[in-house]
């Protein structure tokens, strides 16, 4: 079978999982109203408020939100068909908790998250794929055995309870002991994306610019430092496990044999190929990047998707949620296409099929 | 020929068992994991033992963010929160001091038994008509009851800080019963005529009145009376023990409470007559206890939480949580893993499509936000979690199985079997299953890390049951009640560490497991 064959085939299929993810987003969160008969309406007015409105002006607000006040099984029909065709048009619908068109809200958050989970990233695969390699050289020794079990801690953390920790410390105590000790306060920002203050000052200042930035690093750092350790453990491990499993293999033994010293065995021959499974695990960790990290955005209040997606659900806000769940099937989806395009590409001795 | 005798040790399961501890105690962090495990098994199970108070995160015991108690080494005037008294302190009998030669109080101590429920203290007055008490007058400082002849018991506590406490609560249970003319309807206002005191008594023998019987009627039945203690009163009796310019102006430290019972100056005169020429009768307090709780800036082996509810008692509990639910959704998604890796594998064609499409459906739905909507739709309880956990757990192992069981499957010996004409489940669980479950055994201990570590993320959200302790909810209290303004670092501290070393011996026993059991990884 050709690439192209693949490709076609692979579109065909990815295309169908999209619809399975829709239909099943649709049933998934309706189930309280399916159960409990819990609709967002009724989370917003209460049941003493609801006896004192006449039939037609609840009706109206179920109609404002596009719901059906007691639906039947034709209103069911009818609101799945409005759904299917709202999805693949590109319209999700106003938020039932800001009243803001979804798709505005999403790309508002969408810049914060995509910073902090990508630069997260780097810094977990960079450190992993640096770390791995130095101590795959030499199994077994002192070095290796630490740092698996550096990596074995890590992998074992909650990364959240990391992040609370780094908080507390850099964020609270530091700024305390700073100011009582040196009379400034140095520390981390404690909550949130951005200062006001700031804000304030660089909206008038010539180089506002620099010091947006230069604040939303700030604010940065923390979380950043707080999952791109928390993703390390696993990819040292990965790429440890593989350089190891390839420094076994004949090509190394004759490029030793060939008489080239250690290291270049262990960069040009060893890395290089051990690189090529790692380029699928990084691809889709891309494609799971707008997933955002709900946890850890939780605790240091970052205005980004993860949190969003929390919010939504307490609230019952499913056009949100279910934008945002179309939208992360759909990158992952592709992501995992492209991770298998890519790991052809790179490795000549992979067929398609 | 004589049959060799065959003991227990020369079976095969014990051979293989002995030869696999052999291999695995050469490993050092799967025996370190394996101990701290078994730690956190017993604390699971002694958790009622090992506790200190209730494990219900919202009761209140203390003021919210406590400091552990060992802190208190380090503040010279720390105090402790703690119950210095408690109706426990009536298990032995009390020191009952009769004071005055009337002859007409006395106090008995009636420890438990199958007639009495509890422990209790009997202050008895019984009154003559025509004997005269010892009448003082009305005490000027209003410490000391108006008639020097009265009756009183003795409990005392040790105050070892060297500071003031923010607070004290106080309260004493007792009824009492009449006879005579104190009777009700023998003379009006008869309930009057004497009263129940509780003294502070510092170190230096001064009394201080903290509680006299004010009410115009009287119950039968035990009540607890709440005993108000004023700043006043804190400083009245605990000032002395402060140390002032490095001497503490009382030499021991030993405060006692005593609860007495004296005839009321009403007794000697009221409404132009002399009560005690006329009333004959007796009035018993029945006193069943007497609590008393100062309230310092510690508590416990790890303080408090916002809440105020006990911690230590909570990181105990909260490892029965994480164990169950860790064990118990890794369980499920195990099987269910297995049982679709198998056939999936094992049949092939259109039924291993079907399923494997369903594993790639899931695999690209975003796990902790399926996670989170499963668990804030289907209510928040253990089972729910466990369940959420383990339906979107299942799948890696059905994966790993499914690639195990094409490699097994066209062995000779499955082929053999299917010759002898046995089922395929027969085949499927009885040959191909056992020859797989060695690389099973470690995907289950790192199933369990990421049940656990799911579990802490899911409480820490809020998503389970608020009356149940766990490690997450300890840290989602923390973070949403302030701790780090508060400087509560232990609420931040000690349910992570618990939550790290639970999944920590999980990780080494499973990596350990892997290197043991996986010939692949055994060569290097």
């Amino acid at each position: 079978m050709g690439l192209r064959e693949y490709v076609i085939r692979r579109s065909i299929y990815m295309f169908l999982l999209i619809i399975a993810v829709v239909c099943f987003n649709f049933f998934l969160f309706r189930l309280p109203t399916f159960f409990f008969g819990a609709d967002p309406i009724s989370l917003m007015i209460s049941d003493n408020l609801r006896q004192t409105l006449t039939q037609d002006l609840l009706e109206q607000m179920y109609a404002n939100f596009g719901l059906v006040m007691n639906p039947d099984i034709f209103d069911w029909i009818y609101m799945f068909w409005r759904y299917i065709v709202s999805m693949f048009t590109g319209n999700f619908g106003v938020s039932f908790l800001t009243k803001q068109p979804v798709m505005e809200s999403i790309v508002d958050r969408l810049p914060n998250t995509l910073l902090l989970m990508g630069t997260s990233s780097m810094v977990a695969i960079l450190l992993g794929i640096w770390t791995g390699v130095k101590v795959a050289s030499n199994p077994g020794s002192k070095k290796d055995i630490g740092a698996v079990t550096v990596a074995l801690f890590i992998y074992s953390l909650p990364v959240f309870w990391l992040g609370m920790m780094l908080l507390m410390i850099f964020g609270y105590m530091l700024p305390v002991w700073t100011q009582n000790t040196f009379g400034v306060a140095i520390g981390f920002p404690q909550f949130g994306t951005i200062s006001y203050e700031v804000w304030e000052v660089a909206r008038t200042s010539p180089w506002g610019a620099f010091m947006v930035a230069g604040d939303v690093l700030h604010h940065l750092f923390l979380p950043m430092i707080t999952l791109g350790v928390g993703g390390y453990g696993g990819y040292f491990l990965y790429m440890r496990n593989n350089l190891i499993d390839v420094m076994t293999e004949d090509y190394i033994l004759t490029a030793r044999a060939k008489g080239l010293d250690e290291n270049q065995v262990l960069y040009k021959h060893g890395m290089k190929n051990a690189m090529l499974p790692m380029v699928t695990i990084i691809a889709m960790t891309f494609g799971f990047l707008i997933n955002g990290a709900t946890l850890t955005e939780t605790v240091f209040t970052w205005r980004g998707l993860g949190r969003f997606i929390f919010e939504s659900l307490v609230a019952l806000d499913y056009p949100v949620v279910q934008a945002i769940f179309m939208i992360i099937a759909i990158t992952a989806i592709l992501a995992n296409f492209v991770a298998d395009l890519l790991y052809g590409v790179l490795d000549p001795r992979i067929k398609y099929g | 020929m004589s049959k060799t005798h065959k003991g227990w040790r020369d079976s095969n399961w014990y051979h293989g068992l002995s030869n696999f501890f052999r291999e695995y105690r050469k490993h050092k962090i799967g025996v370190i994991g394996l101990g701290i495990l078994l730690i956190f098994i017993g604390m699971a199970v002694f958790a009622p033992y090992l506790g200190t108070g209730s494990p219900n995160p919202l009761k209140a015991v203390a003021p919210s963010y406590l400091a552990p108690s060992w802190m208190s080494v380090f503040d010279p005037e720390g105090v402790v929160t703690n119950n210095y008294l408690t109706k426990a302190d009536l298990n032995t009998a009390p020191p009952i001091h009769i004071n005055g030669t009337s002859g007409e109080f006395n106090a008995t101590y009636v420890p438990e038994s199958e007639s009495s429920i509890g422990n209790y203290v009997n202050l008895t007055w019984q009154h003559t008509a025509g004997t005269k008490l010892n009448y003082t007058g009305i005490d000027p400082s209003g410490n000391l009851p108006d008639y020097s002849d009265f009756v009183y018991f003795e409990q005392a506590f040790n105050w070892p800080w060297n500071g003031l406490p923010n607070a004290v609560n106080m309260s004493i249970s007792f009824g009492t019963t009449r006879t005579g003319d104190f009777a009700e309807g023998a003379h009006l206002y008869n309930n009057l005529m004497f009263r129940l005191y509780v003294w502070v008594v510092t170190p230096a023998n001064e009394w201080f009145k903290v509680y006299e019987t004010l009410d115009a009627t009287y119950s039968t039945p035990i009540r607890e009376r709440r005993i108000p203690f004023s700043y006043l009163d804190v400083l009245d009796v605990f000032q002395g023990m402060v140390a002032e310019n490095g001497t503490p102006t009382y030499t021991n430290s030993t405060v006692k409470v005593y609860v007495g019972m004296a005839a009321y100056h009403n007794f000697e005169s009221y409404g132009g007559i002399h009560p005690w020429e006329n009333y004959t009768g007796s009035v018993t307090f029945t006193v069943t206890g007497i609590k008393l709780t100062a309230y310092g800036n510690y508590y416990g082996r790890l303080g408090t939480t916002f809440w105020g509810s006990d911690a230590y008692s909570q990181l105990i509990y909260g490892s029965r949580v994480s164990l169950t639910i860790g064990i118990l959704a890794t369980a499920l998604s195990t099987i269910l893993g297995v049982i679709v890796g198998l056939v999936a594998g094992y049949y092939g064609g259109k039924v291993d499509e079907v399923l494997m499409r369903f594993v790639d459906f899931l695999l690209v739905i975003p796990g902790l936000p399926l996670m989170m909507v499963l668990a804030i739709f289907l209510g928040k309880s253990e089972t729910v979690i466990i369940v959420v956990i383990a339906v979107l757990g299942w799948t890696g192992t059905a994966r790993l199985i499914r690639s195990q069981v094409l490699a097994e499957k066209n062995k000779a010996y499955v082929e053999s079997a299917r010759a002898i004409g046995a089922t395929d489940t027969y085949i499927m669980f009885r040959h191909v299953l056992p020859n797989v479950t060695p690389i099973l055994f470690a995907n289950i201990t790192l199933g369990v890390v990421g049940a656990i570590l799911s579990e802490a993320g899911l409480s820490f959200l809020g998503l389970t049951d608020v009356e149940v302790p766990s490690w997450g909810r300890m840290l989602a209290d923390a973070q949403n009640g302030a701790a780090f303004i508060r400087g509560a670092w232990w609420v931040v501290v000690f349910p992570g560490l618990m939550i790290t070393l639970l999944s920590l011996s999980f990780t080494f026993v499973g990596h350990t497991l892997d290197q043991v059991l996986n010939p692949r990884l055994r060569e290097r």
